[in-house]
């Protein structure tokens, strides 16, 4: 942990009272507002913000004024993600009732070991997902099948995904960015909706979609309840992101879907034994 | 080009018009619909547009339809030449003295490094240069600084804060630092991917180098108006980003 988690007498505080807020929430009947996509925490490499640092209490700050609730939060880039998870439990803990920690791993260099890691992960340290970058082994997904977690993937390319989605129908996939991040390659936002049209496993997350109109087509041709919401903070501001949504002006029920409720669906599929 | 006393205009300084192809890779054909511009522009509080075309080979067709839309909607549209120096060498002061003095363009787009003879002709009609070095961002420094230091009356536009989408985030910090050392390099904060970069611009360098633009209507005006929103600037400094700059930035027209 870095000196910025130092201030933590402070920061539990803060975090009590927010948590206090979302529950307010939940209690008032309103389905709460979550963010699928953000990192957090600390890395050592230094050579891009991604593997810097991601600030919690950023975060924080512009989640509260885009009126999100929670914040999924899983690490920036490492090699290996044993120490970079411990540390994404520790700020959920900081922040009560404001992040839901996800694991990330690395299938290849971490491989052999997954399944004991992510089992601890998510019984002994409570979290609840997991993010990848690098295609799933069946050492990984047979782990997070039998632990009923998310898997939040951002692929090379998006048919990566139709093998894994079709062997593992049980396991729910976030396509991360709409297929591309930064719309960097538009047609990889085609296939992503066409990927989540063919496999009742495979949702969208809209963080850090520029070429909106992708996001437009997405609700229109898949509906609500295939799209996730998810910024990418904090590279992305989460404040934009979530205007990209409200900008859609789809009925209230349709925008809490995208906004929170799908993502709680998924989360609330959790079998794999309390924390 | 008054603006209201009570309500500072919001000028888009990055629009797009007409015919060409996109820039990105993979390309598309592409016909932008003003209308489309204006419709969400309306509902995001835009009040006026700089519009280019799109990209062509040659700009000489494409300048005049362009030169034409913005007659038809004088109350709405301002329009910049775009030409490609490279291509075009030899007719560029020829054809920019027409489309700036005949039909009004008020600026140009210099697809590809801007040669003398169109830093020349940008010198002698008094119009600023808009120039993102695309597919050479890497190097954006390098682009910039020979034409910057060379032609210092002329204004330079860059694009996109240096890097359209925020593919690259080193080229963003590279671009803040190009408008602080010149006084005639100016940021078009359009299509940045990554909003922490144009705050950061926005603390960084006076409010006079920053210029609203959105990318319309390959992207939706309404996301970089609302960004425009979320910079929460002092009402002088929202008026000189919001659409003042621009505006300063042209009028020095022959025709004002």
């Amino acid at each position: 942990m870095t000196e910025s988690y130092s201030r933590r007498d402070f920061l539990i505080g803060a975090g009590a009272v927010a948590t206090a807020t979302a529950a307010r929430a939940v209690q008032a009947g309103k389905v709460p507002v979550i963010d699928c996509h953000t990192h957090a925490g600390t890395g050592s490499d230094l050579t891009a913000p991604w593997t810097t640092m991601a600030d919690p209490q950023e975060i924080l700050r512009r989640n509260k004024e885009a009126g999100i609730d929670q914040a999924c939060i899983f690490p920036i880039s490492h090699d290996t993600f044993e120490e970079a998870n411990r540390e994404i439990a520790q700020i959920v803990k900081c922040y009560p009732g404001r992040f839901i920690g996800y694991a990330k791993h690395d299938p290849v260099n971490e491989k052999g070991r997954i399944r004991a890691m992510l089992l601890r992960e998510c019984r002994e340290m409570g979290l609840r997902g997991l993010k990848l970058h690098v295609k799933p082994t069946p050492e990984v997904l047979d782990t997070v099948a039998e632990l009923g977690i998310p898997i939040i993937w951002h692929p090379g390319r998006v048919a990566m995904f139709d093998e894994v989605a079709r062997a593992y129908p049980m396991v729910d996939l976030i396509l991360a960015h709409l297929g591309s991040d930064l719309s960097n390659d538009w047609r990889e936002h085609l296939a992503g909706i066409e990927m989540a049209r063919r496999y009742p496993n495979v949702y969208l997350d809209t963080g850090a979609v520029v070429l909106t109109r992708y996001l437009e087509q997405a609700v229109k041709e898949l509906g609500p309840g295939k799209i996730i919401y998810g910024s990418d903070e904090p590279e992305v501001d989460c404040r934009l992101e979530i205007f990209k949504i409200r900008m859609l002006k789809l009925p209230k029920e349709q925008e809490e879907m995208i906004l929170g409720g799908n993502i709680q669906r998924l989360l609330g599929k959790y079998k794999g034994g309390a924390a | 080009m008054k603006t209201n006393a009570h309500k500072p205009q919001v000028i888009d300084c990055h629009a797009l018009a007409g015919k060409g192809k996109t820039w990105a890779d993979p390309e598309r054909e592409v016909d932008y619909d003003v209308n489309e511009v204006f419709e969400r522009g309306a509902e995001a509080g835009i009040d006026r547009y700089c519009v280019m075309p799109p990209r062509n080979d040659t700009y000489r067709e494409a300048n005049r339809h362009l030169a034409g839309l913005c007659e038809k909607h004088a109350d709405k549209l301002i329009g910049f030449a775009a030409h490609c120096p490279q291509r075009e060498t030899g007719h560029l002061r020829q054809m920019l003295v027409e489309e700036v003095r005949s039909m009004g363009l008020r600026a140009v787009r210099s697809d590809g490094p801007p040669n003398r003879d169109l830093l020349d002709a940008a010198l002698e009609l008094g119009i600023p240069v808009i120039y993102y070095p695309s597919g050479r961002w890497q190097q954006l420094g390098m682009y910039y600084h020979m034409p910057a230091t060379a032609y210092p009356k002329v204004n330079f536009i860059l694009p996109h804060l240096g890097q359209y989408h925020s593919l690259s985030w080193a080229a963003h910090i590279e671009a803040i630092d190009l408008a602080k050392r010149y006084a005639n390099v100016y940021l078009d904060v359009s299509g940045v991917g990554s909003f922490k970069y144009v705050e950061m611009a926005v603390r960084e360098l006076p409010p006079e180098k920053i210029l609203f633009g959105t990318g319309a209507p390959e992207l939706d005006p309404r996301v970089d108006r609302e960004a425009l929103r979320l910079l929460k600037l002092p009402r002088d400094a929202y008026a000189n980003v919001a659409g003042l700059n621009i505006l300063r930035l042209i009028g020095k027209h022959p025709r004002e």
